[in-house]
């Protein structure tokens, strides 16, 4: 569904990104483990059009979108969800939901989305109405997975969806992740140290200093005691 | 004494309203793009000609008609400038600066263009209604009530605008969270332009409001510049509640106090509030920081 070849990115004159060769299959859930800083974030940014300094190929579903900015590639539904959610503050619950929507090819599944969202989520169904601004993290945290899922999109890269929540709250994040994916929708998904995440896992990356210093399976990333110890959590 | 200082609020109210009306615009483009538009007041005198010259077409005799025309016109040329002048310069590094440097160039080359076209001599267009009325022992000009209630009024549709449409939406979004606009795929530089375009609507008609009151002359625009300006730094950087606020405060402050101490004092007045205001409260009445 995607794939990568030699991607580098740069901010200004800064190399983030060293020749990156990946590849997502449909229906798959990818995970992409690593240090902070080193470069996760600017991956998920390099795939959905959010850097402006890419080089190499990416593809989805054989077209090539190297280059395409986000208002694209969200029509076509490839999707980010931010680790620092980027609400807007200011609008409520529902109107962040309806922005999610903003893409052509999600407006005409508006309604039939919202209604999923809500079901996936009742606590933002319950708060509808309230400010993004005055919710916890968890919720605002969730709005931002649903705002994502909003946009209908076939692909999803998610950026440490369950960063600085309570375990209670990871294993809900877990249990959306699985059921998000349950509805054939791609994911690729940077995470740490969260069991219940990994077990979903279909296949494993590790990115340190910009570079991929670890491809594999479930299995084979078990059987490295490094990995295992490290960012796991297993 | 009692009924002169009726007529001060009212006149305040009316000046007041039309601020508003080109404050916000203002503040709009700013909260958005963080751009600074010096050519804003340039663009307020050119609703005025642009009206004045409408009203020279045999067939336009009335204001709606007036209206309903300006307002499409001046959303083109405020899109296209935008587009031209603004966005190329929006990739590089500094652009703030650029921004503000290009768009005095732009009130220069707009005022001298005025000037070559219209001549120096101050023009004015015809008064929206004749008459007053009496309401107890005031009176009410129909003028004036019909530019509080068109100012008010575009206010208003503004606001349904920001609210109920997508677009209006998306402009919120941007001015909210730029990068959280961009990860759900708002097209930023189109905001950008729309913005921009929107404000120059509301600056012209003000303009226009006011041109039948004040005269239009191709440097008059410097004088709205700097209130419109006052009035944003205020009521607080970008925030739209505020900028409406401050421009009700600014309309009275400018009506009591040219009333009291004479017209010449009224700027004074505006800059020795403002840098109170700004001593104490260094956001502005309702800006926030950051």
């Amino acid at each position: 569904m995607i794939k990568i070849q030699s991607l580098n990115a740069f901010y200004n004159d800064f190399h983030v990104l060293k020749d990156i060769s990946l590849e997502v299959k449909k229906g798959q859930v990818v995970v992409i483990l690593g240090p902070n800083g080193h470069g996760k974030s600017t991956f998920l940014k390099s795939i959905c059009g959010l850097v402006d300094k890419i080089t190499g190929k990416i593809f989805y579903d054989q077209e090539d979108i190297t280059g395409l900015k986000s208002e694209k590639l969200v029509n076509k539904g490839i999707t980010y969800i931010a680790e620092n959610r980027e609400l807007f503050p200011e609008m409520t619950v529902l109107e962040n939901l309806k922005l999610g929507a903003y893409s052509k090819s999600a407006r005409p599944h508006e309604k039939k989305n919202l209604e999923k969202v809500f079901s996936l989520f009742p606590r933002l169904a319950a708060r509808k109405s309230q400010l993004a601004s005055t919710m916890s993290g968890g919720e605002a945290r969730m709005l931002a997975i649903a705002r994502g899922l909003m946009s209908n999109a076939k692909f999803l890269a998610i950026d440490e969806p369950s960063l600085g929540l309570q375990p209670n709250l990871r294993n809900e994040v877990a249990r959306i992740i699985k059921e998000i994916n349950s509805q054939g929708i791609t994911l690729l998904v940077v995470e740490q140290n969260t069991p219940r995440i990994m077990e979903l896992a279909d296949k494993f990356y590790v990115l340190e200093e910009g570079r991929i210093s670890f491809e594999g399976s479930k299995e084979d990333a078990l059987g490295n005691d490094h990995l295992k110890e490290i960012f796991l959590g297993i | 004494m009692f009924i002169e200082i009726i007529d001060v609020i009212i006149s305040g109210l009316i000046n007041g309203s039309v601020y508003a009306l080109m404050a916000v615009g203002l503040t709009l483009i700013y909260g958005v793009s963080k751009a600074f538009n010096f050519a804003y007041g340039s663009l307020y005198s050119l609703g005025g000609y642009i009206a004045f010259l409408l009203f020279s077409l045999a067939w336009i005799n009335n204001y709606l008609l007036v209206f309903c025309l300006a307002a499409p016109i001046l959303l083109v040329i405020g899109f296209f400038l935008e587009k031209l002048l603004v966005a190329p310069l929006r990739k590089r590094d500094d652009w703030e600066i650029k921004v503000m440097m290009i768009t005095l160039g732009l009130a220069l080359f707009l005022d001298n263009s005025f000037q070559v076209v219209f001549g120096a001599r101050m023009k004015s267009l015809p008064t929206m209604l004749e008459g007053s009325f009496e309401l107890g022992e005031f009176i009410l000009s129909y003028q004036d009530v019909a530019i509080f209630i068109f100012s008010i009024g575009g206010i208003l549709l503004f606001r349904w605008f920001l609210n109920n449409t997508r677009t209006g939406m998306s402009v919120r979004a941007v001015a909210q969270n730029p990068e959280g606009a961009q990860i759900v795929g708002i097209p930023k530089e189109f905001v950008f332009a729309a913005t921009f375009a929107i404000s120059t609507v509301m600056v012209g008609m003000g303009g226009i409001l006011l041109a039948q009151k004040y005269f239009i002359t191709p440097t008059g625009g410097w004088d709205i510049l700097v209130k419109a300006w006052v009035i944003t730094a205020f009521g607080g950087m970008g925030s739209i509640k505020g900028s409406l606020y401050a421009a009700f405060i600014v309309g009275m402050l400018e009506a009591f106090v040219g009333w009291h101490f004479g017209m010449t004092w009224t700027l004074i007045a505006l800059f020795a509030v403002l840098l109170t205001t700004l001593a104490v409260r260094p956001q502005g009445l309702m800006g926030k920081w950051g």
